[in-house]
């Protein structure tokens, strides 16, 4: 499978003079296409900056990062926006969304600015995401009209919009309750089976168990690599992943 | 512990804290500057007219004159204290000639007196008396302001040459806007130059009360004595002297009132990033138990060190600014008796703007008590809640594109918060147009018939002088054969009485002729054009108290004529105390004729007026441009500089404002950028939306600020020009300035500080604030 997202050696540090903190420390990272790759680690550990850095919307201190064959590093601002726009979707811990437009509007705005003219097919686009993850007939609603998990629900639906290549997900189920959480893992599964690669920061097993490869970052560096292969989706083997996962983890001091 | 964090804010936020400390200083600077000149305007005026010994009034008159009767009323008044009758002797101004030119064109009465006999004395710039020796002559202060004289110069008046020892004071006749000049020379001079000028006298008293003035007004209407001229009061000689000055101070207070409420939106505008920007801070002061008060008091103690440091700056500024606007003051008037309480007043001024600050910032603070700590903590921005509200759908079809229509549903969802901005705009359009439209009325032809003048190119007056009828007669002639001229009519001034409801009988002046050829603006109704008709000036309807419609009784030729009041007119000649008709009463004294001509040719005006100057010697010719330059010139030339000021410190504010007010949207909305930022719109897009929202709230602004200013700008003008004596007023718009010019610049000033205020959008990190 080909190589969808590489980072090589990246380092990333914050502040400046004695307060310098070092997050990243050298890390090198392969994402294949159609991969579910989840990265944990404690806080602190740089599992979000490297997202960050990873999608290009952080930049580094050195290394390279490499999406669809394009140095990230050495693109201007409107082309990693435009990137960003076409081939990338976000999810985040806290719903992103816009509290001034309508639950419809918030899902369509990405796309609407490239395609002004074909608005009647986004929404229908839109509606037909919003009845696949189960928040149909929620369009016309404000953001304060809906709950944290549906609004979770419309956040994967605008990051599905433009067909991306990617989806990248902060934590997309560490606001949600437990059931809302077993319902958006439930669909990010489905969105990975149909193809779409998904990068995950969490540090809730559950939810790591469900990728295909976990990536464990301590102290800004890769500290180790497990394999978990495809997710059958049936309790037994999430159940038997999971203890697999929390025995490697506590291996390496989790 | 508060000192250092106070300043390490203040120094991260450098532009904030400068705006917000000019807007304070300002504010201070100029209310303690019209503290400052109110305690000296009003101090120098009552010292001057204390040393003067002004008359509480004089009636002036031209003609024969009784003065045995009059020392008989003097004597058998109780309220007189004094009594004398001073001459008058008017010059042609052409007779009077200074070593760089004559008079000749002056619209002024100017004229040679001596000194007061036991009151109304003609002082010299130390506010003394004035005792001219033979051959010397002291000019009024006007004229050496105007350059066209300086003491040891000589100076012929009716080829009798003079020098010129100095500049006087008068307390009467000190303002441009009061139409005589006194010039004052010795007894034996004067006596020398009595034949060859024309006499006017001037009737004063002095009352031991003022307060009697009123009865004593009526007792001389009564008695029947001298009255051919206007009579003057003490109330309106105190007016006279501090109009020009009461109106600089009045528009000080009003712009510093716009400074002081500038300045609070732009605390309100910091203060709600500032706190936007630490929400998460004071989340956690609140949450570890410090009390709202404890919080509050960290705040403001910053914003009281600025509000202090500014309102001294203010302080300090306004004695440096002091002595240039106290100039005019000092030197028209002299000195004030009560001028050290100035520094006083001005400093309970400042105090009070500090005060005012301070308690604002208080009240803006009372949000604090608002914040919940949890949500403060937890999210570090605030979560407002816009509540069960139609959302404009994003209309793709929307012509202006997604990032316009994004930026105006902004607006419409938090319109209280761009409340402030707009407020900020509309007083922006609203003092840079109101000025303009003032300035475009006052200097527009039309105005002069809101001022008791009809529009004309020529006007000729001819007053104190003998044979006025014949002269008129001649010069009407004269105009009948003159091709140039298009048409021209005559007015007589003559005096009448009024019989009024309580029986008691006034004095009116009564223009007579034909008021159709160069009509007057009527406040209400309309000119006279039938035998019984009267209209009369707003003052006068307002004594009588009568209104349009109803009837007055007039003495013409020893019998009773009853008149039918057809409109009302302002007037600002005369007194104020003016009425017109058409009726005519060869019986009655002129007391003055006006003559006003329209020219066919406007590039003949210039040389129709030299020419009839020149063969008229006995009359007083203008053109009407030359008697607007010279009668409200000075006015019209600083409201002229007064409204470029307003709208460069208009425009300045805006910029201001502008810029401080996207910096703390920018602070507010930096989550939600990053979200965009995520989804790919662009560090441009951004931008855009921003545009658009300030060009909205701009438009909004504009449109308001446009009306506004053409309505309440036209009532509050109307208000202050009715201190003038004009009732009725209309703006005077340039189109061009109001509608096209004024929002192009303000437009270009949105702009300009949208996109300086902007900048800082492409350096907010998503990660930094996306981050859980």
């Amino acid at each position: 499978m080909k190589t969808i997202l590489s980072g090589e050696n990246i380092r990333k540090s914050f502040g400046e003079g004695e307060e310098k903190n070092r997050v990243l420390d050298g890390v090198s990272v392969e994402i294949r296409e159609g991969e579910f790759t989840a990265i944990m680690g404690p806080s602190g550990s740089g599992k979000s900056t490297l997202m960050y850095t990873l999608s290009g919307m952080d930049d580094i201190d050195e290394g390279k990062v490499v999406f669809d064959g394009r140095e990230l590093s050495a693109l201007k601002e409107k082309d990693l926006a435009d990137i960003r726009r076409r081939d990338m979707g976000f999810v985040f811990q806290q719903p992103t969304l816009l509290k001034n437009l309508s639950i419809m509007d918030n899902i369509i705005l990405p796309s609407l600015r490239d395609n002004r003219k074909k608005a009647p097919q986004l929404r229908d686009k839109a509606e037909s995401l919003m009845t696949r993850t189960g928040i149909g007939g929620l369009e016309k609603r404000n953001i304060t009209q809906a709950s944290g998990g549906q609004l979770q629900r419309a956040g994967i639906c605008r990051a599905l919009m433009n067909d991306p290549k990617i989806i990248f997900g902060d934590e997309p189920t560490g606001a949600l309750n437990s059931t809302s959480a077993r319902e958006i893992m439930g669909l990010l599964g489905e969105i990975h089976r149909s193809g779409t690669t998904i990068l995950l920061v969490t540090h809730d097993i559950k939810v790591a168990a469900q990728a295909e490869r976990v990536l464990f970052l301590l102290d800004g560096k890769i500290n180790g690599e497990y394999k978990l292969g495809l997710y059958d989706e049936s309790r037994e083997d999430l159940k038997a992943r999971e203890e697999g996962l929390t025995a490697w983890l506590v291996e390496r001091g989790f | 512990m508060y000192g250092r964090a106070i300043l390490n804010d203040m120094a991260r936020s450098r532009v904030i804290t400068l705006t917000t400390m000019l807007f304070v200083t300002a504010a201070a600077l100029l209310v303690s500057l019209a503290a400052i000149l109110g305690v000296h305007l009003s101090g120098a005026i009552d010292t001057l007219m204390t040393r003067s010994e002004t008359p509480h009034f004089m009636q002036m008159h031209a003609g024969p004159l009784d003065q045995e009767r009059l020392e008989a009323f003097a004597f058998r008044q109780e309220a007189v204290a004094e009594f004398q009758v001073a001459e008058f002797l008017n010059m042609e101004g052409a007779r009077i000639v200074f070593e760089g030119g004559s008079l000749a064109g002056s619209v002024q009465d100017n004229g040679f007196t001596v000194q007061g006999e036991k009151f109304d004395f003609l002082v010299d710039l130390d506010g003394n008396p004035i005792q001219a020796s033979q051959g010397e002559l002291y000019v009024p202060l006007t004229y050496g302001q105007a350059g066209l004289v300086k003491p040891g110069d000589e100076v012929k008046v009716a080829e009798r040459p003079f020098i010129a020892a100095g500049f006087l004071r008068d307390s009467q006749m000190n303002s441009l806007l009061s139409s005589s000049k006194r010039f004052l020379v010795s007894p034996e001079d004067f006596e020398a130059l009595r034949s060859l000028g024309s006499l006017e006298y001037l009737i004063e008293f002095r009352l031991h009360d003022l307060a009697d003035l009123g009865a004593f007004e009526a007792a001389y209407d009564a008695a029947g004595l001298e009255t051919n001229g206007p009579t003057i009061t003490y109330p309106l000689f105190k007016m006279m002297n501090g109009l020009s000055d009461g109106l600089m101070i009045a528009v000080i207070l009003l712009v510093s009132a716009l400074v002081v409420a500038v300045a609070f939106l732009c605390i309100r505008f910091t203060l709600l990033a500032k706190i936007e920007e630490d929400y998460r801070e004071i989340g956690v002061m609140k949450a570890i138990g410090l009390r709202t008060g404890d919080i509050r008091k960290i705040y403001l103690i910053k914003y009281a060190a600025l509000a202090a440091v500014g309102s001294l700056l203010g302080f300090g500024l306004s004695f440096l600014f002091r002595d240039a606007l106290l100039a005019d003051i000092r030197l028209y008037m002299g000195e004030s008796e009560t001028g050290f309480l100035a520094p006083f007043m001005a400093a309970a001024g400042v105090m009070l703007v500090f005060l005012v600050i301070t308690a604002y910032v208080n009240g803006v603070l009372g949000r604090f008590r608002k914040i919940p700590a949890a949500q403060a903590v937890r999210f570090g921005i605030s979560q407002e809640k816009p509540g069960k509200k139609r959302s404009l759908a994003l209309n793709p079809g929307f012509f202006l594109g997604t990032n316009t229509l994004l930026g105006i549903k902004d607006v419409l969802a938090a319109k209280k918060l761009y409340a402030t901005m707009l407020t900020v705009l509309v007083l922006a359009a609203f003092i840079i147009i109101v000025p303009r439209n003032l300035y475009h009325t006052i200097s527009s032809e039309n105005f002069l018939t809101h001022m008791g003048t009809g529009k004309s190119d020529l006007r000729i007056d001819v007053q104190q002088t003998d044979n006025i009828a014949e002269k008129t007669a001649e010069i009407a002639a004269a105009m009948e054969k003159d091709p140039a001229i298009v048409r021209y009519a005559v007015l007589t001034a003559k005096s009448f009485k009024v019989l009024r409801d309580d029986g008691l009988e006034q004095r009116l002046r009564v223009d007579l002729g034909d008021h159709e050829v160069f009509p007057l603006t009527y406040t209400q109704g309309r000119g006279p054009v039938k035998e019984g008709e009267i209209a009369l000036s707003v003052m006068n309807a307002r004594e009588l108290d009568l209104q349009t419609g109803d009837s007055l009784t007039l003495i013409v030729e020893g019998q009773e004529k009853s008149m039918t009041l057809s409109g009302l007119y302002s007037d600002v000649t005369n007194g104020g105390k003016t009425a017109k008709a058409v009726f005519t009463d060869p019986s009655a004294p002129i007391m003055g004729t006006m003559i006003s001509a329209e020219i066919a040719d406007p590039s003949l005006i210039d040389g129709t007026v030299a020419a009839y100057a020149a063969r008229f010697g006995f009359a007083k010719v203008s053109g009407i441009e030359e008697f607007i330059r010279q009668t409200y010139g000075p006015t019209i030339a600083s409201i002229g500089k007064a409204s470029y000021a307003a709208g460069a410190a208009a425009l300045t504010i805006t910029v201001l404002i502008t810029l401080l007010f996207m910096r703390m949207l920018i602070a507010r909305d930096r989550y939600a950028i990053a979200v965009m930022k995520t989804l790919g719109f662009t560090n441009g897009d951004i931008r855009k939306q921003y545009s658009a929202r300030a060009l909205f709230v701009l438009a909004a602004g504009i449109i308001t600020g446009t009306i506004l200013a053409n309505s309440l700008g036209e009532a509050l003008s109307g208000a202050m020009i009715a201190s003038l004596g004009v009732a009725s007023f209309a703006f005077t718009i340039s189109p061009l300035e109001s509608y096209l010019l004024s929002p192009l610049l303000m437009g270009l000033a949105v702009i300009a500080a949208t996109v300086l205020g902007t900048l800082d959008a492409g350096k907010i990190r998503i990660s930094e604030n996306i981050k859980e």
